[in-house]
């Protein structure tokens, strides 16, 4: 499997623009797609993707207990109860990025290539040593930038560093869109934060209240039939694997609101 | 009350700003520049003006901007050719 298995590092900059939550429901995306699928957290000392995914409890061994050689690395590996074809290699909570490097990092998921057809390695947030543990192993990367100028500026940054880095695939995700707020001029459009990009851009993840309810239960929200964010996950997931899928219609025009276009009060 | 909101005046949008920032603040990040850069930039373009032999009559601007990937620098230079002698 090695030949064809794609590591794909989920990177941002800043903190808090849902980095986690996107490798959490891209995961089960191409889980549910029927790959084999690795979610790899390397944000040591503040790990979450366990939480994201409910597996908070099955943690036996993680990231740094591997790269020790503490235990083997399968032996780290949480599998999804409901997908067994998703696996967690959950980070170390008690310990600091500093303990581990970037070959380390490389070597654990050069040997998950052999197991599965895509490893999605979680960025902790910032461009420090942790970012470069992230990124060590990295075919490709995905840029979650939040439609705001700091998250912006700092996605601009780390593009940079990314390609210094050798990688040369980098495609971008506009999460947390808030159309009505687009449509007011409060707002970046998609448009103009990927024209200041000038990335492929892979996605775009309407703000959704249903999200705080996922990561209440650990149930990704692509699980979730109601989400229209959980919707636009599950495309990405199929663009990442190449198919060509439009982009989702984030808001529809409901009476009132097309009532108060055409008066110019909205 | 949301419906009383739709006749009051509305405040004015913002994403506009935002952009422009943005465009500013990428382009000086990208090509590394710094207002101390930007100061030493204008006055080698006042001496090269000197050298071909004109005259600086205003303030020189020298402003970076980005497109794309790409940051072009603008610079702004108001002259008139030297007197003879």
């Amino acid at each position: 499997m090695n030949h064809s298995s794609v590591a794909i590092t989920v990177t941002s900059g800043k903190g808090g623009v849902g980095k986690s939550t996107t490798v959490a429901s891209l995961g089960l995306g191409l889980a549910q797609l029927g790959y084999k699928v690795c979610l790899v957290d390397t944000d040591i000392g503040l790990r979450k993707l366990d939480l994201m995914l409910g597996l908070e409890n099955r943690i036996v061994y993680d990231l740094v207990d591997a790269v020790e050689g503490i235990c083997k690395l399968r032996q780290a590996l949480v599998r999804h109860k409901e997908f067994p074809e998703l696996a967690l290699l959950p980070a170390a909570q008690t310990r600091y990025k500093e303990e581990v490097s970037p070959a380390q990092v490389k070597a654990v998921v050069d040997e998950l290539r052999n197991e599965f057809h895509f490893i999605l390695i979680d960025s902790p947030a910032g461009i420090e040593g942790g970012f470069r543990n992230a990124i060590a192993a990295a075919d490709r990367a995905i840029l979650v930038v939040n439609p705001e100028i700091p998250s912006v500026r700092d996605s601009d940054r780390v593009i940079g560093l990314l390609e210094a880095a050798g990688i040369e695939t980098i495609d971008l995700i506009v999460n947390r869109v808030q159309p009505g707020m687009v449509r007011d001029g409060d707002m970046l459009s998609v448009e103009r934060v990927q024209s200041h990009l000038a990335i492929n851009l892979l996605g775009i993840v309407p703000e959704d209240r249903r999200i705080i309810r996922s990561s209440n239960t650990g149930e990704p929200v692509i699980l979730d039939p109601k989400s229209l964010a959980g919707k636009a996950f599950a495309n990405i997931a199929r663009r990442i694997k190449g198919e060509e899928v439009p982009f989702l219609e984030l808001e529809s025009a409901t009476l009132i609101t097309k009532i108060k276009r055409l008066f110019h009060i909205a | 009350m949301s419906f009383l909101n739709m006749f009051r005046p509305k405040e004015p949008p913002t994403a506009v700003r935002a952009d422009d920032r943005l465009s500013l603040v990428l382009s000086y990040q990208r090509s590394n520049i710094d207002e101390r850069k930007l100061k030493e930039f204008r006055s080698r373009l006042i001496e090269l003006c000197d050298d071909f032999g004109y005259d600086v009559v205003g303030h020189v601007e020298v402003v970076p901007q980005s497109k794309e990937r790409t940051t072009i620098i603008n610079a702004s230079i108001p002259v008139r050719l030297k007197e003879p002698g």
